[in-house]
């Protein structure tokens, strides 16, 4: 066979190795115009990083060459913060296509501390260049910039819409007026209520709600609907303002009942989907607030029919108030997807006793999985029969909506749960009763669980392991410690899992003894360990450590990284020169956690590695120690070629700073 | 749900492209999150890196490695999918390759094939041609990565999502209804051999030249080294005056390769120089 190295490999490979050593720069340059797209996007990422930014100024402010142009602003770009500088000062140049490329790459590059720079542009005479300031300003969210955009409200059209664009970005409440001077009669309304609806101010709630009744055209209407819904979202108390236009909505409101009933009805189809959920979304948000009652039906209806509208029940949950005169009417529609939506979110007391226990020999299973969930979230012991007769007898919803009540009540009702744990009963039966146990101690069903522990089915051990978790005595950690050499793995690794939340010196210590079987059950304990966050463990982990393979070896960091012995950094070091890749990362990661001031120099050489992770683990450290050395390494991290570790460095950057004395780290 | 660490997560795609040539780069880095959330949690392991030194050091990494494909590759594909290549390909690609070889079969290959719709409509649209592979006029070769695919391909049993294409004339003609479900006829699984393989492989290579190869659909998800790499094996394994055919959002536009460019019937396509 030829070889599969085509030409333009040979060229990436030509250009890695030239790229690092001295006059590399000519190299790099040349091949930001090869004609393969993949030497091209790494010259650009060498060029980031081996490249001066006024090197590759120049090649932007040439004019004639457009390939060379976009690959130098790519590189621009890719600098990120070290380029920041170099780009604020070509602010100060009269080239109106220089200022738009810098104004734009300011604004990519996303460096908040630039924008004060930008505003003596908002104005600029040439207009392209206002456009890309103002476009900026609003990228950077330069809040200083917002009376100055306010003032230019009044300007041309394309000036306007960039304004209006970057007040929404900016997100400041002072914007709230001048904008809503646009809403409804202008043309610029419908911008202006999507800036509106980014900014979110709860101002604006009382002035938009009630335009709600007068447009009528979608193009307007829906996104004013959605800038509504996402204000009342982040408003910290919208039943106020609601309330007002509620009682609007029932007098006169017949249009906009008919418009929301259409969007809570709406299937969304392929190509519109997203945007037909927001609407619903937007819709729902609506009428839990007001509590426009004409549409709780509806909204039941598409809880219970929906498979993915959950969140219903977190939204009618907020307005709590709105629903509850209704419920009664809603519990006895005709619709069974209303009365079983009711129940799913409606909160009842004892005097609703009756009409729950009707709902559990409705014909329809949704509506009796549903009063199973209702009785049980009221918590009541009375109430006890009658879930149990359901996790008997139901089908596997009920069963699971009935063990989820029950799990709610006191220990004392639960007593009769012994019935469904009795030898012959159905596997579902045990593992739903079992389940229970899991979420409530019944001291006197210790006994039943133990011995369950012991069944020959696979899932009745595992459910009974589980629920013997939860009891304290020895018998029960018994249990659990034989559960470790169970014949089916998943059980093993679920009694290690159960043993290590219970804690406990017993458990460590029959666990470090079982380091001394190499078995395929060692790694999980030496993960469990970690878990534990076991001291005791520490040393026995690190002298285990050379007899290991280097799975092993690599969790045997991962935990002792957990437990943090106070030799922690000293055993990191020393894997830090392993010869394996994947070790010496491991470590990395670790100092980039544990470092203290006196690794410093360890951290600066970690941020000159061949390997890109191992210099994103040097960016978290340097990030974390702080002080001018790490910010200056950390200028050259964030312009990295590879993206991972450039943007760890530039969040690293972004971090307040912090004094560099040793004392404080 | 905790979300993952970017840097997890490119150590375990840099580690699947390698392998695959599957790219998980910028945006698609949360995709390879969310498919592959579900094993780890099966596997208890906490991270992607955890994942990687699994697949990388684990005594069952290996077989871990073989069942990664399934939970990665996006395998969308149906019937005459793009079907104006089938017809190019009877009405201009045959009459000039024929004469090129009148003493063999044509070779005809569909890399990345998923469940055989490919393959199949190819081998469809010959026996329409008046070419029945019993006249040894054709073989079509079909591979995948994924196992699973492979598996379905050769058992040809079809969901409607396949035959979204189909109207109901050619359902009738090329399958049978099974269960709720349509078999394509045995006359049409003739002559088309599948295997399951990695394309890049480290060392792989297609052990027969070709006439044509149909790769549709496949490199828009690799990254630009794996891109280049397989356009090398494509551009070796085709015989000189062979043709590549690729997905409507696909190009070689840019690539520095012996196939070039062709307009044919309205559509570009990719020939190979005719000299040896
Ligand atoms: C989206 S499907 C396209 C199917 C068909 N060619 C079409 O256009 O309808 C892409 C297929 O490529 C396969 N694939 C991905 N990487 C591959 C590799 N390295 N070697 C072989 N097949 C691969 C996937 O398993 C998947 O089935």
């Amino acid at each position: 066979m030829t070889s599969l190295l085509t030409a333009p490999a040979h060229r990436l490979a030509a250009l890695e190795a030239a790229a690092r050593v001295p006059g590399g720069e000519q190299h790099i340059l040349a091949a930001l115009e090869d004609t393969a797209p993949s030497v091209r996007e790494r010259a650009i990422r060498l060029a980031a990083r081996y490249v001066e930014p006024a090197v590759l100024g120049e090649l932007v402010a040439d004019g004639e060459n457009a390939v060379r142009r976009n690959a130098g602003l790519s590189a621009l770009e890719r600098q990120g913060p070290y380029a920041v500088p170099h780009l604020v000062a070509v602010l100060d140049r009269d080239d109106p296509e220089l200022l738009l490329f810098a104004l734009q790459s300011l604004s990519r590059i996303g460096f908040g501390s630039a924008g004060l720079a930008i505003l003596p542009l908002l104005s600029h005479p040439d207009p392209n260049v206002a456009q890309a300031a103002i476009e900026a300003v609003g990228k950077l969210r330069v809040r200083e910039a917002v009376p100055a955009l306010c003032g230019l409200l009044q300007r041309d059209l394309w000036i306007q819409l960039a304004a209006i664009a970057a007040l929404g970005e900016i997100g400041h409440p002072a914007a709230v007026a001048p904008l809503m001077a646009f809403v409804p009669d202008s043309v610029l309304a419908e911008p202006a209520v999507q800036a509106l609806r980014r900014i979110a101010a709860p101002e604006s709630l009382e002035p938009l709600l009630p335009l709600l009744l007068t447009v009528r055209e979608r193009a307007l209407r829906d996104p004013l609907l959605l800038a509504v819904a996402v204000v009342i979202e982040l408003h910290p108390d919208p039943e106020g303002p609601a309330s007002g236009v509620a009682r609007d909505m029932e007098a006169n409101g017949g249009d906009l009942v008919v418009y929301l009933g259409q969007l809570l009805t709406a299937v969304p189809e392929d190509g519109d989907a997203e945007e037909a959920e927001s609407l619903l979304r937007a819709a729902a948000t609506l009428v839990a607030a007001t509590g426009l009652a004409e549409l709780h039906p509806v909204l039941l209806a598409r809880l219970s029919a929906d498979p993915v509208a959950r969140w219903i029940e977190g939204l009618l949950a907020r307005f709590p108030e709105r629903l509850a005169p209704r419920l009664h009417a809603l519990l006895t529609h005709a619709d069974p997807d209303v009365r079983c939506g009711a129940l799913r979110v409606g909160s009842f007391g004892p005097g609703d006793l009756p009409l729950l226990v009707e709902h559990l020999s409705d014909p329809r299973l949704a509506v009796r999985t549903a009063a199973c969930l209702a009785l049980g979230r009221m918590g009541l012991d009375p109430v006890a029969p009658l879930l149990l007769e359901r996790l008997r007898r139901g089908e596997p919803p009920e069963q699971a909506a009935a063990a989820q009540g029950l799990a709610r009540l006191s220990p004392e009702a639960l007593r009769e749960l012994d019935g469904c744990l009795e030898p012959g009963m159905a596997e579902p039966v045990v593992v739903e009763a079992l389940a229970v146990l899991t979420r409530t101690t019944v001291p006197a069903l210790e006994p039943r669980v133990l011995q369950l522990a012991e069944s020959p089915s696979a899932a009745v051990r595992l459910a009974a392991l589980r629920a013997a978790a939860r009891f304290t005595a020895a018998k029960a950690e018994v249990v659990l410690l034989r559960a470790l050499a169970d014949r089916h793995q998943p059980i093993q690794t679920e009694a290690l899992e159960l043993l290590v939340r219970r804690g406990g010196d017993r458990a460590v210590t029959m666990l470090v003894a079982m380091l001394g079987t190499a078995d395929s059950l060692r790694f999980h304990v030496i993960r469990a360990l970690g878990h534990c966050r076991a001291p005791s463990a520490a040393s026995r982990l690190r002298s285990l450590y050379p007899e290991c393979g280097p799975l092993e070896q690599l969790q045997i960091v991962w935990s002792l990284l957990r437990i943090a012995p106070p030799w922690l950094s000293e055993f990191l070091l020393l894997r830090l020169v392993d010869q394996d890749l994947d070790m010496r990362r491991a470590a990395a990661q670790g100092l980039s956690e544990v470092a203290c001031f006196d690794h410093l120099p360890v951290l600066l050489a970690m941020a000159e590695d061949p390997d890109w992770d191992i210099r994103n683990s040097a960016a978290r450290g340097l990030g974390r120690l702080g002080g001018a050395e790490a910010r200056t390494a950390l200028l050259t991290l964030a312009r990295d070629v590879e993206s991972v570790v450039a943007a760890t460095a530039r969040a690293a950057l972004e971090l307040p700073t912090r004094d560099a004395s040793p004392s404080a780290v | 749900m905790t979300s993952f660490q970017p840097a997890d997560l490119k150590l375990l795609g840099d580690l699947i492209q390698e392998r695959f040539g599957l790219t998980f780069e910028g945006v698609r880095q949360d995709i390879l999150g969310s498919r592959l959330r579900p094993r780890l949690r099966e596997l208890r392991l906490d991270s992607p890196r955890a994942y990687y030194e699994y697949l990388r050091f684990h005594p069952r990494g290996d077989a871990e490695f073989d069942r990664l494909p399934a939970l990665i590759t996006n395998n969308e594909t149906y019937f005459f999918r793009e079907t104006r290549q089938f017809e190019i390909l009877i009405e201009h690609v045959l009459p000039e390759r024929r004469p090129a070889a009148p003493s063999r079969p044509l070779r005809l290959l569909s890399a990345g094939c998923s469940s055989g719709e490919e393959p199949y409509s190819l081998a469809i649209a010959l026996h329409d041609a008046g070419l029945p592979p019993a006249a040894r006029s054709w073989e079509i070769d079909a591979c995948d990565l994924n196992p699973e695919r492979i598996a379905r391909a050769r058992e040809a049993l079809y969901d409607e999502t396949s035959l979204r294409a189909c109207d109901p004339e050619s359902r009738r003609r090329y399958f049978s209804v099974e269960g709720g479900r349509f078999r394509l006829k045995d006359r049409y699984r003739v002559g088309v051999r599948f295997f399951q393989s990695n394309l890049l492989a480290p060392g792989f290579a297609l052990d027969r030249p070709y006439d044509v190869i149909l790769c549709r659909n496949l490199l828009i998800y690799f990254g630009d080294a794996a891109f280049d790499r397989l356009i090398g094996l494509f551009a070796s394994a085709l015989v000189p005056g062979g043709y590549l055919f690729l997905g409507h959002s696909e190009s070689l536009f840019d690539r520095d390769t012996e196939l070039l460019p062709v307009v044919v019937g309205g559509s570009v396509v990719y020939r190979k120089t005719a000299k040896p």
